[in-house]
């Protein structure tokens, strides 16, 4: 017996040198996330996991700070020819990975190439307002938009400067799993379903690369993701739902790192179909949602309540609206008066969002009088129905929005405008106001529409904004890095500490 | 055995004609995957100029006709997500997921058969009462849990596993006997009932008769008859394992097609998805038909009652 005991003690001691460890020493940086990225051409795909990646093997045009402003990168400095030239000055001092200089033939190709709709980016519609991009001296580029497009910087924040004579010579499929770049990390290898390795550019034109090895991992499932952070596997982990959160809160070595992000919770209401095309309806549903107890006790506190369907981490973000607070004496008073007490309404779904909130708000609507049908089916069902016609849309349903540009012109619109797929609401008033911040650079004149436009939305309800969402990483408490508002995972920003 | 051969071709075409068309049909009732493939504020424009593009604006016969025909071809496209082709993916996961395979039928065939073997030889006896709740619950426990209690104990705890990847052999330890375990049961239970029935036959009355030792009975004679049933259920199980591989391959990180399956998916990676359904199909059919041609080897009495039929 105890012969076997002591035969199980070896092999375990010699099983427990073999399994490779992510750390050694503190050269590496390891990295789990939630899925594989879906292309490492950053022209491609925009997920957050395909990001996280290639964004540190590219240069982007211009970049957002900690703070969230827009600032230099491989352009560094831009000026307004006229509301619809941006003239950008492009940095000469730059190169790409295999020693080629980067130029501003690689800026206007890589706006020509993201642009081309044969190239069938699903980035596109974030840049086809650029109808033209030229080369208008040695280091100088001009894009021409269709019409004054405000947003332009905030987007071109998200343009990868990719080289043309690399993706000429080896063609887009191998690009996309052999990327090369300009940025701080250049690309080692790629395991399908397993990891993406990158190593320290160290001639990276702003300074040296805070680690030698970046490593990501595919780890899907949440369990495993913790166990590998706790046994020192990986570094930092991405992607954590505020009860994992709250139970490593205990971790003495571990620490969590959140941040509100730019993306809005809110809940749609058809103002064109049904028991709520009658506006008091609509007011009574916004009256009846706790929006403090769904973030505290479904988000755990990761989460704000907002009171316009926006955050402050977008422009166009206006205070002062005090939105409908919570008040179901005054929501059942609102149905009295429509004579919709007892309507029934339908709660379209999908499992892409959170059922328990689903059923939350179910409630609350049924405590103040409203029978609330909740209706799932499949994603692209779901989406059919909530694009099709305001008579197919259902009553309400749910949404996470955000347009990875930080202004309010890619919510607002796309959500409401009355031409919009998304739109379930027409007002003239509420269509100009919004057109109108779209047309014209100057920030004041654009707050103003948009303080119009929030307002219009308070007393029409086509729709409330419930919480701003936030990010949720866990990390070695040695790491030192801020997380930001758009998500961005850069790696030259995170040091030990 | 030409005509019982032949007369399984056929029914396996078939089959897989049927589920390539299921396939298509159930991909293209939840609507049009351009939807999936846009971002949040994309236009009423943005989105028609990529269904034409995408060529999902054609008319459903023509979709299906070309996507026979693609098919035909075995080609299998390329995705539209990862710009990449479908085949070139697919190949890149399919050994991982084999490997997890053998391993697991290791697993479950190492346990589950001299289990079965000894609950069968000694019925009713204290072994076999304490044996058989042993795999039984090995069966019971859902894989994405007993996955997580593996890697709590095996790499939190004692530390001495990966609880994630594929870098080394160590990594396909915990996985085997995630999934494993849920055939385990089955072989055990199977082989158990083989080996009684087979007991109580005549010709192990005679060869105990005429003094044979009981090893060599059950090993020599007892074991070749009662395998048949256990090759059908291998091979139905194999199927179960490609089906539990989907959470195994989530919860430890292994980069199988059951991992593709569910990144596809939630990726929205319309044609992967397809190909991983027509691939898991036809791998169904292909076993079934492997283990038809299984028994008549093992069974020549198969064949000849089929061929006098």
């Amino acid at each position: 017996m105890w012969r076997i005991a002591w035969g199980l003690a070896i092999w375990g001691l010699v099983l427990s040198s073999l399994p490779a460890r992510a750390q050694g020493g503190k050269e590496t940086l390891s990295v789990d996330l939630p899925g594989e990225p879906a292309t490492l051409d950053p022209h491609v795909q925009w997920d957050t996991d395909s990001y996280h990646v290639y964004r540190n093997i590219f240069d982007n045009l211009v970049t957002r700070n900690p703070d969230g402003k827009i600032v230099p990168q491989i352009a560094k400095a831009w000026r307004y020819e006229s509301d619809t030239v941006l003239v950008l000055d492009i940095r000469t001092d730059v190169k790409f990975h295999d020693g080629t200089p980067l130029t501003v033939d690689d800026v206007v190709w890589s706006v020509q190439r993201i642009t081309d709709p044969a190239f069938k980016s699903p980035q596109l519609s974030q840049f086809n307002s650029i109808v033209k991009a030229e080369a208008s001296g040695p280091d100088r580029v001009r894009l021409t938009t269709s019409s004054p497009y405000p947003a332009l910087l905030a987007q071109l924040v998200k343009l990868s400067i990719v080289s043309h004579a690399y993706v000429q010579k080896v063609g887009n499929e191998k690009f996309n799993i052999e990327p090369m770049g300009s940025g701080p990390y250049r690309f080692v290898g790629w395991q399908k379903g397993v990891r993406v390795t990158l190593t320290a550019n160290d001639g990276y034109w702003r300074g040296r690369p805070p680690f030698k090895t970046v490593t990501f991992q595919v780890v899907p499932d949440t369990a495993t993701r913790i166990a590998n952070l706790k046994t020192g596997r990986s570094d930092i982990i991405r992607q954590l739902n505020p009860d994992d959160a709250a139970s490593l809160k205990g971790e003495s070595r571990l620490q969590i790192l959140s941040i509100p992000t730019e993306r809005t919770g809110y809940l749609f209401i058809n103002a064109l179909y049904g028991p709520t095309k009658d506006v008091r309806v609509r007011r009574a549903i916004a009256h009846a949602i706790n929006r403090q107890l769904l973030v505290d006790a479904l988000l755990g506190g990761y989460g704000r309540p907002v009171s316009i369907l926006l955050t402050p981490a977008n422009f166009g973000y206006v205070e002062g609206l005090k939105g409908y607070p919570f008040d179901p004496p005054r929501a059942r008073q609102l149905l009295k008066e429509a004579g919709a007490e007892g309507a029934e309404i339908s709660f379209y779904t999908s499992p892409a969002y959170d059922q328990r909130l689903v059923q939350a708000i179910q409630q609350m609507l049924q405590e103040v009088s409203l029978k609330v049908a909740i209706s799932q089916t499949d994603q692209p069902t779901f989406l059919k129905r909530r694009q099709g016609k305001p008579e197919e849309a259902g009553s309400i349903s749910l949404g996470r929005w955000s347009c990875a540009c930080q202004d309010a012109d890619g919510v607002i619109f796309p959500l409401f405008q009355s031409q919009s797929l998304w739109a379930k609401y027409a007002n003239p008033a509420f269509d100009d106001a919004v057109t109108r911040a779209r047309q014209t650079l100057k920030e004041e004149d654009r707050l103003k529409h948009y303080r119009e436009a929030f307002a219009i939305l308070e007393q029409d309800v086509p729709g409330i904004g419930l919480y701003q969402d936030f990010a949720i990483y866990a990390a070695r408490r040695e790491l030192s890095w801020k997380p930001t508002a758009n998500e961005a995972f850069f790696v030259m920003e995170m040091k030990w500490q | 055995m030409a005509r019982f051969l032949l007369s399984r071709a056929v029914q396996a075409v078939v089959s897989i004609l049927g589920v390539s068309t299921i396939v298509f049909v159930v991909m293209h009732l939840s609507g049009d995957p351009t939807l999936l493939l846009v971002p949040e504020g994309a236009s009423r424009e943005d989105v028609a100029l990529l269904r034409r593009q995408l060529g999902f604006d054609r008319p459903l016969a023509v979709q299906y006709a070309d996507y026979l025909a693609s098919l035909a071809r075995l080609d299998l496209g390329t995705s539209l997500v990862q710009r990449v082709s479908v085949a070139s993916i697919l190949a890149s996961r399919l050994p991982y997921t084999l490997l997890l395979a053998a391993g697991a039928l290791t697993v479950a065939l190492g346990i589950g058969l001299p289990v079965g073997v000894i609950a069968g030889v000694w019925r009713g006896t204290l072994v076999e009462k304490l044996l058989m709740p042993v795999v039984l619950v090995g069966q019971s426990m859902p894989t994405f849990w007993s996955g997580i209690l593996l890697i709590l104990l095996c790499a939190v705890t004692l530390d001495v596993l990966p609880a994630s990847g594929a870098d080394s052999w160590s990594s396909l330890v915990m996985p085997s006997i995630a999934l494993g375990a849920l055939s385990m049961a089955t072989f055990a239970r199977v082989t158990r009932t083989g080996v009684v029935e087979e007991l109580g036959k005549d010709y192990v009355r005679a060869g105990r008769a005429k003094g044979v030792a009981t090893a060599s009975i059950v090993l020599r004679h007892v074991l070749r008859n009662a395998s048949i049933p256990v090759i059908t259920i291998a091979a139905l199980e194999v199927a179960n394992l490609l089906a539990g591989a989907v959470i195994v391959e989530t919860v430890f990180a292994w980069p199988g097609l059951g991992q593709l399956a569910v990144q596809s998916i939630a990726g929205r990676d319309f044609l992967i998805v397809q190909a991983l359904v027509l691939l898991a199909s036809f791998t169904c059919v292909a076993l079934n038909l492997l283990a038809d041609l299984l028994y008549s080897v093992v069974d020549p009495r198969i064949t000849r009652l089929a061929g006098a039929r």
